[in-house]
């Protein structure tokens, strides 16, 4: 029982530690308030699809490779929904999205 | 000329008649081979059809007789409807008519909600399918409605809203007409809603009753939920999979939704009627009695799923049974005139439980449960998604087994801080984490199961993809079912052997039936990737699986 718990065990370990490597030093400029925030968000609304802490999107983009460097995207595609997601600009305020972005930037770390 | 009016609108009233179904029609569904007239194919929900044209001998002659595109990307999840020569098929955006001779579209009737509501649908944008009676087919809408379509022509005849989609109610779920009153149940318990089944009035729209999932404050089973603060009011219990119905004992069961959030720290007791069998009245919506399968469910074990009904020889003496393969992993089989339990075997790994007691018919947790609800991350059996999904299975009556496609995962699961409820939002707080594939291990099943102790008659283990797809067993010894990967399939029913397959444009996960036309044996399902698994899934599929729904209709080839 030890072992067969241990190797899964192992893997979540190993998983929940990647994406520190993908922790951006802009990750530095969000205030703790707003990356609490993005997070809370983030658990409520987007793990069932894009994964606990974005570590198992199974079906949905893997935000741990959403290119940093394009918020308006990433603004954009929250806001008014892309491919079968469905747009979150009627529940989630402008402050809320941008939010979400400093929580992906920062890879999930607050 | 007044003559001549009069005697087309005799003729018009009497062309109503004949193709009006009735209740009789509904009861006696299965007797008269060219119709399928209710979902489950009869109200049993045993999806077996004693048809013999297409057998273990004779199916390496079938082949495809029609196709017809739905234009659906969302996914097809549906069992069609077959009256009169005519076959009605739903999806989340249309309901559709096709002339079974000729397999070409008769009329379309298109739905148009917000494209925000998929905000509020868990798992999978799709419908499962329509009712029909008195001439009308019946469906449900995404945005939480019910309608009416006149089954001639698919023109609207009445509309009637159920609940605000916003504030996270959906509906997805095929009705059901039991003693002339049309029943609907509803999605949403991942959003925080507190569920409900209704009873309409076929003729009008109007609602006759709505009995809710959850006892309000003073009623029987309020006192299952804590008493200091409104968990009961936002507790989930919602009821997505059509009931079954025993127009003998005029009860009908209704398998109901998890509790929420899953996380289970704000709601200690047992949550009365979550995870649980309903037998209600459908004239109503008085329950006569009541079963919980999951008390405190902490784990998203909602019992919607098929309730199969069965008279089976227990000592000699013959019970009128209701079975279920709960998504707990244990097979329950319950007398349906009182709820008493019968047997209550583990039909895949299970770990959070050791057993069921049968005197207490409670399950017994072991400290693998304990763990969970002390909010570790946890090695859990069989996952949130159950030892079974949605995928029906069916009953042979000539072979007393159930055929199912079972799903054999674990996961690491783990509870949060549950934080305050927010309408229209995720309530769920759990984490939910892949274990490591382990080699040789399948990731399901398609199996031939003995009710009353859970053993297989045999087993094929699935090592690439789960099946969600239902089962349909006919009386020429075969099984079909289909795949996510497009594959419509015939098995031998007596050892699982695959003896027939046939490629679709898209990936299977709907509800196949069988019926004739002037004497010749069709079988019929759905093709198009969507639901659960495709989100679950898509990675490993898209490459390999487009989208994109139709309907594919097969026959044996003729000289």
């Amino acid at each position: 029982m030890r072992r067969r718990f241990a190797a899964p065990l192992a893997a979540a370990l190993a998983l929940a530690g990647a994406p520190a490597t993908a922790q951006s030093p802009q990750a530095r400029n969000f205030a703790p308030e707003q990356l609490k925030t993005g997070a809370e968000i983030y658990e409520r609304n987007c793990s069932p699809c894009h994964g606990a802490r974005m570590l198992d999107p199974q079906g949905a983009a893997d935000l741990r490779k959403f290119p940093r460097d394009e918020r308006e995207r990433f603004i954009n595609s929250v806001t008014r929904g892309k491919n079968q997601m469905p747009p979150w600009g009627g529940l989630l305020k402008p402050e809320e999205v941008e939010a979400l972005w400093a929580y992906v930037v920062a890879g999930g770390k607050i | 000329m007044k003559f001549i009016a009069s005697a087309a609108a005799v003729l018009f009233f009497c062309a109503a008649a004949v193709t009006a179904q009735t209740l009789d029609d509904l009861k006696n569904d299965g007797k008269n081979t060219d119709n399928v007239l209710t979902h489950g194919m009869g109200y049993h929900l045993q999806r077996y059809s004693p048809l013999n044209q297409i057998n273990k001998k004779t199916v390496r002659r079938l082949v495809p007789v029609w196709n017809l595109s739905l234009d659906n990307n969302w996914g097809e999840q549906a069992q069609p409807i077959v009256y009169n020569g005519v076959m009605v098929v739903t999806n989340a955006r249309a309901t559709v008519a096709i002339d079974l001779a000729t397999g070409k579209q008769i009329w379309k009737h298109t739905l148009d909600w917000p494209p925000e509501t998929p905000r509020v649908v868990c798992c999978g944008v799709s419908n499962k399918g329509a009712a029909i009676y008195n001439g009308r087919v019946y469906r449900t809408t995404l945005d939480a409605h019910v309608l009416a379509l006149d089954a001639k022509d698919g023109k609207e005849i009445w509309k009637s809203k159920v609940a605000e989609w916003k504030d996270g109610y959906s509906l997805t779920v095929a009705p059901l007409i039991a003693n002339g009153v049309l029943i609907t149940g509803i999605s949403g318990a991942e959003f925080g809603i507190r569920g409900f089944i209704d009873g309409w009035d076929p003729e009008t729209g109007k609602q006759l009753w709505r009995h809710y999932t959850i006892p309000a404050r003073g009623e029987k089973g309020n006192e299952t939920w804590p008493q200091d603060n409104n968990a009961w009011e936002i507790g989930g219990g919602s009821a997505w999979i059509t009931g079954s119905y025993d127009p003998e004992l005029d009860l009908m069961y209704w398998g109901i939704g998890n509790p929420a959030p899953w996380a289970s720290q704000r709601r200690p007791g047992d949550n009365l009627y979550t995870s649980s069998v309903l037998a209600l009245r459908p004239k109503t919506g008085e329950v006569a009695w009541y079963y919980q399968f999951t008390p405190n469910d902490a784990y998203d074990y909602d019992a919607c799923w098929e309730l199969i009904l069965a008279d089976l020889k227990l000592q000699g003496r013959g019970r009128k049974v209701l079975m279920q393969l709960n998504r707990n992993g244990f097979l329950y089989v319950l007398d349906r005139t009182n709820g008493q339990l019968i047997s209550a075997n583990a039909y895949e790994k299970v770990n959070w439980a050791s057993q069921v007691d049968l005197k207490t018919g409670r399950p017994v947790e072991t400290d693998i449960a304990k763990s969970i609800r002390d909010m570790k991350a946890t090695e859990h059996w069989p996952s949130t998604r159950g030892a079974k999904n949605w995928q029906h299975s069916a009953f042979n009556p000539q072979t007393g087994l159930l055929y199912a496609n079972t799903l054999h995962e674990g996961r690491m699961y783990k509870h949060l801080e549950t934080k305050p409820y927010t309408v229209g939002q995720r309530y769920q707080f759990i984490e939910n984490l892949p274990l490591p594939r382990v080699p040789g291990e399948p990731v399901g099943h398609i199996e031939a199961i003995d009710p009353l102790t859970a053993a297989k008659k045999w087993r094929v283990p699935l090592m690439d993809f789960q099946i969600w797809s239902a089962m349909l067993a006919t009386g020429g010894g075969l099984l079909f079912t289909g795949k996510e990967t497009g594959e419509f399939i015939a098995l031998d029913a007596d050892t699982g052997k695959q003896l027939w397959q046939f490629q679709t444009g898209s990936g299977i996960n709907a509800m196949p039936v069988t019926f004739t036309q002037k004497g010749r044996q069709y079988v019929t399902v759905l093709s198009g990737i969507g639901g659960l698994y495709w989100n679950i899934a898509r990675e490993q599929l898209k490459d390999k699986v487009p989208p994109g729904g139709s309907v594919w209709t097969f026959a044996l080839m003729q000289d």
